[in-house]
């Protein structure tokens, strides 16, 4: 007698399962549609941030903006006449574009919130669109230039995306903040170029939108060895380039590591630039902190300072005031992401309350077009930006400065670009 | 006394037929998710399709053939490269890109075989790693897929696949199942052929599988590339879902290798259950513990630590060694003709 099975039986019979399942895909899929508010009105807002990893700098003061903003939502909002409790959904990218793609998908599909945020750098803020977009759910982000985001996500200025927005600066604000910084002393219009491939060293580097035209517009003579490949731990071939062509001027857009080894690398090697602007790297002052006294007179691009002469239209505090908050709620010093992470909300805020019907996604997307107010990072309005789906924010340039202490303090040397925002120093070129 | 005539030598067993009878109706289940299930189940499902799909091909590499590449990210990524530039330049539906990056995968992983396999061991593991970095630093110099800044789907390719958003979902979903299902199909029906006992005889000892007349070479390769075919299919289905590619994010050693070893490992190395158990355990604690931030990838951790230390064979194989039951019937046992009862 033949105990054993055909072999092959199980599988066959899989297989031939998968083509019943092929013949129900000519069948339509069934819509089922629960909006969690229709019983009990509550808006959810998701909102994704690189709370662990790499970008973890940028998301440090999440907890205080959140709880902030909590309080400033516990009595609900108001629209039309209608009281509806607020629910922020926060969720952590791990720094990582896949995790924050499937951390969006999540929050859009399973928590079903009607409207996602998301901030800090074009790995968190252009996955996260991209869900928004494709699954239908209105999405505003911020903390990354609008190149980067819009362009980087194949954007089409005539075509532009119907449910996801942005707001922030863009590289011909930066470019025209150095500029601005770099004529105040009259050194070398020779400039040393540092652009990492990665999204936003490709931006800052590109032949059409970025530095090498605006530069040569100028009459600067830019020296660039091309992209450099992230974490690099030799940069020996850029610093003789730049001292051979006697570079007074460094730029670039660097990560904290590559901004390490390349500022060490031109001691060791006696390099000596008189001008040093570098986007990202030198945001925050633990960055700064780590390279010493060679962390005096370093130059970097200014989004929000506690002097900026704005507040919140959602709890009336200042800049100032916010910023402070921060301190004496964790006992470390302000960093620029806080004002933009509360205008964020800010913003959700102000469209959740004019939105002419909250059960309709088009209604909130309308209200999102029609945004025009004041902020804690200066005016938002969609309707001036350079595409449809931008809104630009004042930018300005400063430096590092240490006082006798040893203690660093950001200082606006340079406000051509928004002569609202207050310079409170003057430009120290480096020994 | 047992004479040779009395004894049968089956595969077979009644927690196999069974484990394929639930495992049936399971499917059947699941077949019918876009009809019960919410949008976010579907795609939680789908992704847990694509990682069992990954953690069984790394399986068969490490746990039959004994190749340990820690590079299989390298198919991951080229996969969803070559999705994006089929559908973005070739303007080909983005579902028949998928088998057709396989095969560019499969073609891409012949090459690379002839390269790496003249290394053993700790070598091929650190070779094949190399072979995943000169994937991602060449893609990040292709300027038309975006560099190293990365590029999106544009939303007309993916809304195309489908009539409406539920009808595109759907068809995604399965799309992930069916991949998932050959993937374990073909791994069944491969170890129930003749190649199966000879892998098997190469992960247990390959001077002796050598001397048995296996040709080790041969084997090896065969396994290599169709591994590495279907995981460049899983990759480009992957990145369907992500909408967006990188350099970082396609070719992830964490995401795509890490992950996929701490499932194999865990589960249980050298079976076909293994994996299936070991993605299970994954996304139990992925999905209750993935917010606590960096004590979550130490959890992960503690866990790999205790299973390697109380179950070395992973939990399968300690369910196994002391039950001695298997779903996937593969091993043959001898038994009496007459009483059907093992010897």
């Amino acid at each position: 007698m033949n105990y054993m099975p055909k072999p092959k039986s199980t599988a066959l019979t899989r297989r031939a399962m998968l083509k019943t399942g092929a013949a129900a895909l000519a069948m339509p899929a069934l819509l089922h549609h629960t909006r969690a508010y229709a019983q009990s009105p509550t808006i959810k807002i998701g909102h994704v941030s690189p709370r662990t990893g790499p970008l973890a700098g940028f998301a440090e003061a999440d907890d205080y903006v959140l709880e902030g903003i909590r309080a400033a939502f516990a009595g609900g909002i108001e629209n039309n006449g209608r009281r509806f409790e607020v629910e922020i959904i926060s969720r952590d990218s791990q720094s990582n574009p896949n995790r924050a793609a499937e951390v969006a998908a999540d929050l859009i599909l399973g928590d079903e919130v009607d409207i996602i945020v998301a901030a800090s750098t074009p790995d968190t803020t252009n996955p996260v669109a991209d869900q928004a977009e494709i699954n239908e759910v209105p999405c505003i982000t911020t903390d990354c230039p609008w190149q980067p985001y819009f362009f980087g996500r194949n954007g089409n200025p005539t075509q532009p995306f119907k449910y996801t927005y942005h707001f922030f600066w863009g590289l011909e604000d930066v470019i025209a903040a150095f500029l601005d910084l770099w004529s105040q002393q009259g050194v070398a219009k020779v400039v040393g170029g540092l652009f990492p491939n990665d999204a936003d060293g490709n931006a800052w580097g590109d032949p059409e939108l970025g530095f090498p035209p605006a530069l040569e517009a100028n009459g600067f003579d830019l020296v660039d060895l091309g992209r450099y490949q992230p974490l690099s731990d030799d940069f020996s071939s850029h610093i003789s380039a730049f001292r051979d062509a006697g570079c007074e001027i460094v730029t670039g857009n660097m990560i904290p590591p590559d901004f390490g080894t390349f500022w060490a690398q031109s001691a060791q090697q006696g390099f000596k630039p008189k001008i040093v602007s570098i986007g990202k790297a030198l945001l925050f002052p633990s960055a700064i902190e780590s390279l010493g006294s060679r962390g005096n007179g370093l130059t970097s691009e200014i989004w929000w300072t506690p002097d900026h002469p704005f507040g919140s239209s959602l709890t009336g505090q200042s800049a100032r005031e916010l910023a402070e908050g921060y301190t004496a709620a964790t006992g470390r010093p302000w960093t620029q992401p806080i004002g933009f992470k509360h205008a964020l909300f800010e913003v959700v805020n102000n469209v959740l309350t004019r939105a002419a019907d909250l059960d309709d996604t088009d209604s909130i997307l309308e209200a999102i077009r029609q945004t025009r107010m004041p902020s804690m990072v200066g005016p938002v309005d969609w309707s001036t930006g350079p595409v449809a789906n931008v809104s630009k924010t004042p930018l300005v340039a400063g430096q590092w400065q240490q006082d006798a202490a040893g203690k660093f303090t950001l200082v606006v040397t340079s406000n051509a670009t928004a002569p609202d925002i207050p310079v409170t120093g003057e430009l120290m070129l480096l020994g | 006394m047992i004479r040779a005539s009395e004894i049968s030598i089956v595969q077979s067993s009644r927690a196999a037929w069974i484990a394929g009878l639930v495992g049936l109706l399971l499917l059947l289940a699941l077949l019918a998710a876009p009809y019960w299930a919410g949008r976010a189940d579907m795609r939680l499902l789908s992704e847990i399709y694509l990682y069992l799909a990954l953690a069984c091909l790394w399986n068969i590499l490490a746990g039959y053939a004994g190749l340990v590449s820690v590079g299989q990210h390298a198919y991951v990524g080229l996969g969803g490269y070559m999705l994006f530039a089929l559908a973005m330049f070739g303007g080909i539906n983005p579902l028949v890109a998928i088998p057709l990056a396989g095969l560019i995968g499969g073609v891409a992983s012949m090459l690379v075989a002839v390269l790496i396999f003249r290394l053993s061991g700790a070598y091929f593991a650190i070779g094949t790693w190399v072979v995943a970095e000169t994937f991602r630093l060449s893609f990040a110099q292709v300027s038309a897929l975006g560099g190293g800044s990365g590029t999106s789907l544009p939303a007309g390719i993916v809304t195309a696949i489908g009539d409406g958003r539920d009808g595109r979902e759907a068809i995604i979903y399965w799309g992930s199942l069916g991949i998932a299902v050959l993937v374990l199909a073909a791994i069944f029906l491969l170890l129930r052929s003749r190649q199966g006992p000879a892998l098997k005889a190469i992960r247990d000892n390959e001077l002796a599988a050598r001397s048995l007349g296996i040709d080790i070479w041969r084997s090896k390769f065969i396994i290599y590339v169709g591994a590495s075919t279907l995981t460049a299919m899983v990759g480009a289905a992957i990145f369907l879902q992500k909408l967006r590619i990188s350099p970082d994010a396609a070719f992830s050693v964490n995401d795509w290798t890490a992950f996929v070893i701490f499932i194999v490992v865990i589960g249980g190395i050298g079976t076909l259950e293994g994996p299936i158990i070991g993605t299970i355990v994954f996304f139990l604690l992925r999905e209750t513990l993935a917010d606590l931030g960096p004590s979550y990838q130490l959890i992960l951790g503690l866990v790999a630590i205790v299973v390697m230390l109380r179950a070395p064979q992973g939990l399968w194989g300690f369910v196994r060694s002391h039950y001695r039951i298997e779903l996937f019937p593969l091993t043959p046992r001898a038994i009496d003709s007459q009483s059907k009862k093992d010897i």
